[in-house]
């Protein structure tokens, strides 16, 4: 038995201690974002609809510089007024121009062609802007507001009062006492706007600033704000990007709603809400009118939503599998 | 187990007792507020904009009778030199005041604006109203050269207060609300004042009598929505500027429209002879007539309640929306919540796939958009009556408001419902009651509905009380004759009344449906109690 006993020495040899080596943790490469876009993208759909949008907005940000969209160039002209496609597009046969005239002519003579990408670009604007003071407010607050007891106590109070008012009043009210301009337009929509942002964001926040991993971090002695920003944040990547999705679209459909009742951005913008706001009087009559700025809207706010909807998808780690 | 429900209740009670009183503090610092931004910030001249009276005034009458219209909607305090003057005339030398010569001369002085000042009335008022606080404004006669006056040029002298908000704000509680008393008539003709029960003349019921109150019938029933009629309790929202000028909110959206509805009745005084009139008189409405009674109103009726409103087959502006709005939500429920069901159940099914593409396009689209999409094929396809006041069968012009506000309902129920129950089925008990045995029909009917339905309860009672408070594009494009738009008009008409009223009116309701909905979901589901203490 002994003498079929193979030398250990034979078997094995001794590798040298490297203990900078011993330090490296072998894992495979992952970088969130990397990941984020990898899953994004796995999805056909959001190609078109990432094509589709940046088309729109493209169309939005150049078209109104090649081409001024002038909604009183043709007042003087009642003959004008009121051109379906196919009679704009003989009575404007000389200028040249017929993609101008591509969906015929509103109330005034104006271009809806035109009118529509004039209004897009106000409606992105207004959008992003609103968006992002909304958000930046909203998630700032509501992570000293979840992270803070004696804040959440006061700002508890205060929310609701606020969010028993209905949102339209507030806003129809400002605009009202204020005046209709872009900027001031803009403040209606942001004064309370970022508070229940702010409120959701604090409840995800309550939720996991007590989390284990979180308590342990606390009694190592890590400061608040690296806890927020480190501990807390970016666990809630996937829900800043799922209120963006529902924010976005929302301040473009609230556009429209509030040219549509008369309290909207003042006349001499063009939007889209006012666009629809002229031309539905006369919907079934001038179609032509109507449906360009409606599907304009539609189509914006409904690729944001899904854009939006399956980015904070692809942002929370779990799909990341 | 008796004691542990009374705890219950005891701890339900002072919860809810603590979430009214916070209700009504939010509600007070919101008017407040709101009068704030509207009766401060906005330029109050903006009410004579449509006002035919300020348009045919010119001059100093105009300016006059802008100062009253202020004192009218509450914004100053203001006295007038002329009533200053007759109450002081009327003190030295009674009713016969008007011949006097120094009041004559006292009463001209103010139109020549030379002496105006050196005179000794003119002088006391001034002294007395400074001392009172108020800015004394002379508006001078405006003559052409010869002397004569021009039009509205004749002089004012008066005094001014602006009146804090604070002010107001008390005054508009004090007026919210107003009890009918036995006092309320101020008549000392009548002696025999009372309130009590009577057999109501006109249905054989039971009714509240008053005498001495302003309406007769102070709560009675008839066949008539809301069935229970009170007139001991007068809301009042608030006074509309322009639109409905002068006019009280709650009158303007609760009162009937339409044709007088005739029906064969008697007069108070011929109840029980056989003399019928064919007529519209309400005779439940009857108010108290403080004026002389005609020949033929003191053989109709046995006292002076004699002033009344008519009956008419419409329905106010308050039951329109209601009756819309409680359809589109009955319709709503019935449908979101089995579809919902359905979806969660055939996950990724190609009904579950549609159901999503509908959820997307009502969430992400404005609704504008799609009421207007609802509109045309609701008028191309099926004929249906596009604007209210169009349509020829009164019945088909509900129709398309009514789907309009119900199918983005659909498709909210839809969403929350299958996402509650997707959520509910991949939980512990759910494995559990599979590993037991039971049939995935089981499952989901006895135990995952019942679990996620308990959310969407909490939204019942905002969406029955949102009925009130009546839809805004939806009546807009319409026309529909509803409440909706008492808002949105009134801001595009400058009506700061209709405004703070709105406010007080959507703010209250959405405060009670809120706790409503939290009593309504403790109520379902045992689970849930309104304990303060323990947990975090």
């Amino acid at each position: 038995m002994s003498e079929k006993v193979l030398n250990e020495d034979a078997l094995f040899t001794f590798v040298n201690n490297d203990s900078i080596e011993s330090e490296k943790i072998i894992a495979p490469r992952y970088s969130y974002w990397k990941s984020v876009f990898r899953v994004f993208f796995r999805k056909k759909i959001n190609w078109f609809l990432i094509g589709v949008f940046v088309l729109l907005v493209l169309g939005a940000f150049i078209i109104p510089v090649i081409c001024p969209y002038n909604p009183n160039e043709n007042v003087t002209r009642a003959t004008s007024f009121n051109l379906s496609p196919s009679a704009a597009k003989a009575y404007f046969a000389g200028d040249g121009t017929t993609l101008k005239w591509i969906f015929g002519t509103g109330g005034q003579g104006n271009s809806i062609f035109y009118g529509i990408w004039a209004s897009a670009k106000t409606s992105i604007v207004l959008a992003i802007i609103c968006a992002a003071i909304n958000m930046v407010i909203g998630v700032i607050m509501g992570a000293v507001w979840g992270y803070s007891k004696s804040f959440d106590q006061v700002m508890l109070v205060i929310y609701n009062i606020i969010a028993n008012v209905p949102y339209i009043l507030v806003i129809t009210v400002l605009v009202y006492v204020i005046g209709a301009g872009f900027w001031s337009f803009i403040f209606a929509l942001t004064i309370t706007g970022w508070m229940s942002i702010a409120f959701f964001f604090r409840t995800q926040v309550l939720i996991i600033r007590d989390r284990e991993y979180s308590l342990a971090s606390r009694c190592l002695g890590t400061p608040i704000p690296r806890i927020i920003s480190k501990n807390i944040m970016p666990f809630l990547t996937s829900v800043i990007v799922t209120i963006l999705a529902t924010e976005l679209p929302s301040y473009i459909s609230m556009e429209v709603f509030l040219s549509y009742i008369g309290v909207g951005l003042s006349a001499n913008i063009p939007s889209l809400g006012r666009m629809i706001q002229e031309a539905q009087t006369g919907f079934l009559v001038y179609p032509w009118e109507f449906w360009p700025p409606v599907a304009v809207a539609a189509l914006i706010t409904i690729i944001l939503y899904v854009l939006g909807q399956n980015l904070a998808d692809a942002t929370d780690p779990r799909t990341h599998m | 187990m008796s004691s542990d429900v009374s705890i219950f209740y005891k701890t339900m009670k002072k919860y809810l007792l603590k979430r009214i009183l916070f209700s009504i503090f939010s509600l007070l610092v919101v008017i407040l507020t709101v009068m704030l931004l509207v009766y401060s910030l906005i330029d109050r001249r903006v009410i004579f904009q449509t006002d035919d009276v300020w348009n045919k005034r010119s001059n100093n009458e105009r300016t006059f009778y802008e100062y009253t219209m202020y004192q009218k909607y509450g914004y100053l305090e203001l006295a007038n030199y002329t009533l200053f003057l007759q109450q002081k005339y009327v003190s030295l030398y009674g009713n016969s005041y008007v011949s006097n010569a120094d009041f004559i001369a006292d009463r001209n002085v103010i139109q020549d604006a030379e002496k105006c000042f050196d005179n000794e009335t003119v002088q006391e008022f001034i002294e007395y109203y400074e001392g009172e606080g108020y800015t004394i404004s002379y508006l001078e006669p405006l003559k052409y050269g010869n002397g004569r006056t021009k039009p509205g040029g004749t002089g004012y002298l008066i005094a001014t207060r602006e009146r804090s908000m604070f002010l107001r704000l008390w005054d508009y509680l004090k007026g919210l609300f107003s009890f009918e008393s036995v006092n309320n008539v101020q008549d000392p003709e009548l002696t025999d004042r009372y309130i009590r029960i009577e057999k109501d003349p006109y249905n054989g019921f039971y009714a509240l009598v008053g005498n001495g109150t302003t309406h007769k019938y102070l709560i009675y029933f008839d066949s008539h929505f809301p069935f229970m009629h009170w007139n001991w309790i007068h809301l009042n929202l608030g006074v509309s500027y322009t639109k409905y000028r002068g006019q009280e909110i709650t009158d303007v959206i609760t009162t009937p429209t339409g044709d007088l509805r005739v029906v064969t009745t008697q007069y108070p005084a011929k109840i029980g002879t056989d003399e019928y009139v064919e007529t519209a008189i309400d005779f439940h409405s009857l108010t108290y007539n403080n004026g002389t009674l005609t020949e033929a109103e003191m053989e109709n009726y046995p006292d002076k309640y004699t002033v009344s409103t008519y009956r008419n087959n419409g329905l106010s502006m308050l039951e329109t929306s209601f009756v819309i709005g409680i359809i589109a939500t009955i319709g709503a429920y019935i449908l979101g919540i089995p579809i919902g069901i359905l979806n969660a159940r055939k996950k990724d099914s190609i009904l579950d796939k549609i159901g999503m593409w509908y959820i997307i396009f009502i969430g992400s689209v404005p609704s504008l958009a799609y009421i207007f999409i609802f509109a045309a094929i609701g008028t191309k396809l099926f004929n249906l009556p596009y604007k209210f006041a169009n349509a020829q069968v009164k019945i088909l012009a509900y129709i398309l408001p009514t789907i309009s506000l119900a199918l983005p309902s659909v498709g909210s129920l839809m969403k929350w419902m299958r996402r509650y129950m997707i959520d509910q089925m991949n939980s512990d008990y759910v494995k559990f009651a599979r590993a037991e045995g039971l049939s995935e029909g089981e499952i989901f009917s006895q135990h995952i509905s019942k679990n996620a339905i308990i959310p969407i309860v909490h939204g019942i009672p905002a969406s029955i009380l949102g009925c009130l408070t009546g839809a805004i594009i939806t009546e807009r494009v319409y026309s529909v004759p509803g409440v909706g738009n008492l808002l949105t008009t009134a801001i595009n008409g400058h009506d700061n009344g209709i405004i703070v009223a709105c406010t007080v009116f959507y703010t209250s309701l959405s405060l009670i449906s809120v706790i409503l909905g939290d009593v309504l979901m403790s109520k379902v589901d045992p689970r849930i109690s309104f304990e303060t203490k323990g947990g975090r």
